[in-house]
Parts: structure tokens; sequence; C-alpha cells
């Protein structure tokens, strides 16, 4: 074989193998997910490839991001967050994406942010991306809604606290459509492997693990019949969870749109 | 009569060991229009409404005294001097939040 041939089908194949490996994730992003006090938190939110810091995507201006507080058997209380936030350019390791940020005044009980954004025109697929995605910050330890759906019409509702993993815990979240369970939904899981670097807006260069090989990238796992997916932590930090094409049928502009639902939670070490 | 007293008794005890089975919490914000929001709970998530609040001086002195409401808060007028917050749900679940770490 021309070693020029050689080299491009090389180069070809660790493309097609880095596109196949990392999936796109929906990032609501503040660096302590379980707070001792309350207090302005920053907030990013990001469409990117997270355990390879690979490709962001320009967001488009979101459709909804509110915040739903609760606290102990007190009622929810829903606050609009759309006009606070404000676009920023985020950088990977191999582009620069728009994205956004605000800053949150957290006080106790649970906080769950939620955004629902623009579909995402994915050329390389061919169709749009849509992932409606939760993030729950607690301040102070005071449970509140955590485990009710919010209404998103896709979302994972946690069957755990997402932010009171120790390492080697399990996650389970129940996967919902329009409220409903959806039985054997794919779901895709990723470490944030590069740490958000946030006075930057970029992720940091080096990251935490090694893949042996593509495959722990991006991992896939199927929830059981009644939406239910089960994942064992091996690692603290941020995992994400990314429900996919829960609404096979659904259409943006004419074309296919993949309405996702994706969460994260924040494990931590024992010690 | 029994039966009632008996009824009481169980509420009373059920009531009781729930109180006594979780961790108390309170935290307090400054408004920034000099008065504090303390928030109160338990780490299961049960109301903290009706429990007993005082606002002490550095001596204990009471300056102030109330309860939570119905939303498990308490709001009050920030006293000029230094002073602790008391969250008092009973012997063992009592909480101090000293006023100079009370911020915003």
């Amino acid at each position: 074989m021309n070693k020029k041939v050689a080299a491009f089908l090389a180069g070809a194949a660790v493309l097609s193998s880095a596109a196949v490996a990392s999936a796109h994730f929906q990032m609501i992003y503040t660096p302590e997910m379980a707070m001792n006090k309350g207090g302005k938190i920053p907030l990013k939110l990001v469409f990117t490839h997270p355990f390879g810091a690979g490709h962001t995507m320009d967001m488009g201006t979101p459709e909804q991001f509110f915040v739903v507080r609760t606290r102990g058997e007190n009622a929810p209380k829903k606050t609009d967050l759309k006009e606070k936030l404000k676009p920023i350019t985020w950088t990977s390791l191999t582009n620069s994406g728009q994205a956004y940020e605000m800053e949150y005044q957290a006080r106790g009980g649970d906080h769950a942010f939620c955004l629902i954004p623009e579909p995402y025109w994915e050329a390389a697929d061919e169709f749009y991306i849509k992932q409606n995605t939760k993030v729950i910050v607690n301040v102070g330890g005071e449970p509140g809604a955590w485990s009710e759906p919010v209404g998103l019409p896709t979302e994972i509702v946690p069957l755990a606290k997402p932010y009171d993993r120790w390492t080697g815990n399990v996650f389970q979240g129940q996967v919902l459509f329009n409220g409903k369970p959806v039985p054997g939904a794919e779901v895709e899981i990723e470490f944030m492997n590069h740490k958000p670097e946030l006075d930057k807006n970029a992720f940091a260069k080096e990251g935490e693990v090694e893949a042996p090989q593509d495959s722990f990238v991006l991992q896939t796992i199927f929830a059981d019949e009644n939406g239910v997916f089960t994942y064992g932590i091996p690692r603290a930090g941020w995992w994400g969870f990314a429900a996919l094409d829960l609404d096979p049928d659904y259409t943006y502009k004419g074309k296919k749109c993949s309405r996702d639902a994706v969460t994260w939670i924040q494990a931590k070490d024992m010690k | 009569m029994k039966r009632n007293l008996l009824f009481c008794l169980s509420i009373l005890f059920v009531v009781t060991t729930n109180a006594w089975a979780h961790t108390p919490l309170c935290s307090c914000f400054d408004n920034g229009d000099d008065t504090i929001t303390c928030e109160g709970g338990f780490s299961d998530g049960s109301s903290a409404s009706g429990v007993a609040m005082y606002i002490k001086a550095i001596d204990d002195r009471v300056l102030l005294e109330g309860k939570m409401n119905e939303d498990s808060e308490f709001t009050f007028d920030k006293p000029k001097d230094d002073y602790y917050v008391l969250f008092d749900a009973g012997e063992g679940h009592a909480i101090k939040v000293p006023g100079k770490e009370i911020v915003e």
C-alpha cells in the first residue's frame, strides 16, 4: 500500500473512532453540588464532549432555563433564570463554542436547575439534538423534592440523591418521556475528565484518567422495563447521564431531532 | 377513655421518636435590608415549623424570640451588637449560628 494512502486511512480511522467514542453532553456546571453554606454560585452551560474535552458545540438561545427550589416539605418555588444568562465563549481542547453563564444566589435545600435548549443541528449525523438537562445542587444538607419529576418533556428522575454519592455507590435514575417511564431507554455515560476552569471558561488541558480503549470513553447501558437504570460509580467527580432519542418520531424544522434527557451527579471519595 | 389516652400517647411517641431520629439543620442569611432570615429543617426533610427560635446577645440575654413559621422560616431585625441565633428543637437538637457568620 502506498504510504500516503495508508497514512490517510489511519487518520480517517482515528477520526471516525473518535467521533463514535464520545458523545454530546449538555452541561450545567458549578464546582460544588453539595454546598455546606449558601451564597453566590457560578453556573456554566456548555454543550460539549466531556470525557475528552472535545468539540464544544455552539449553543443557541435556550428556550427555557429555570430553577425549582424545594426545601423540606415546603411547596416548590420555580424561578425563571433565562434572562440572567450571559453568552460566553467556552474553550475545549480542539475549538471554542458559544456557551452561557450566570451567578445564582443559593439558600438552603435542593435547587433543580433545568435547561430546555434550542435544538442543535449536528451536521455529521444530519439530525438535530435537543438535550433537556437537569442538575440538582443542595445547600446545607436539607433535602427537597430531588426524587420528584420537575415536569420536563424528557427527564431523568434520580432514585438516589445525585449530590450525595460516595465513590463505589450506585446511582439509579428513571427515564421519563412526558412523565411516563421509557422501557429499555438507551443511556450514555461519560466522566467529566477535564476539570472546568471557570476563570478561563475552558477545560483543563490535562485529563484525570486515560481510557484504555474507546469503549471506556463513552459507556452505554440500557434501562429496565420501568425505565430505571443503574450505574456503579468508579471514581469521584462529575458523571453525565444522557438518555437518548426518547421521542423517535420527533422532528424540528422538518428534520429528525433526538430528544434526550441529561442529568449529572457529583461523587466524592471517602477519606 | 383509656383507649384515647393510649392513642394520644402513641402519637406523642411517634412524634418524639421522629424528631430524635434525624439531624436538625438551620441556615441563616442576611437579606441585605437589615433583616435576617433563618431557614430550619431536618436532614430527612421533615418540617421545622413551630420550632422555638431565640436571638441572644453574647452574654446569653434573650433579645428576641419566636417560632419557625409554616415554611420553617424565621425573619428578624438584625441586632446592632454581636448576637447569635439559637434554633431550639429540644435537647440535643439545638443549633447555634453566630451572627458574624451570617452573610448574604
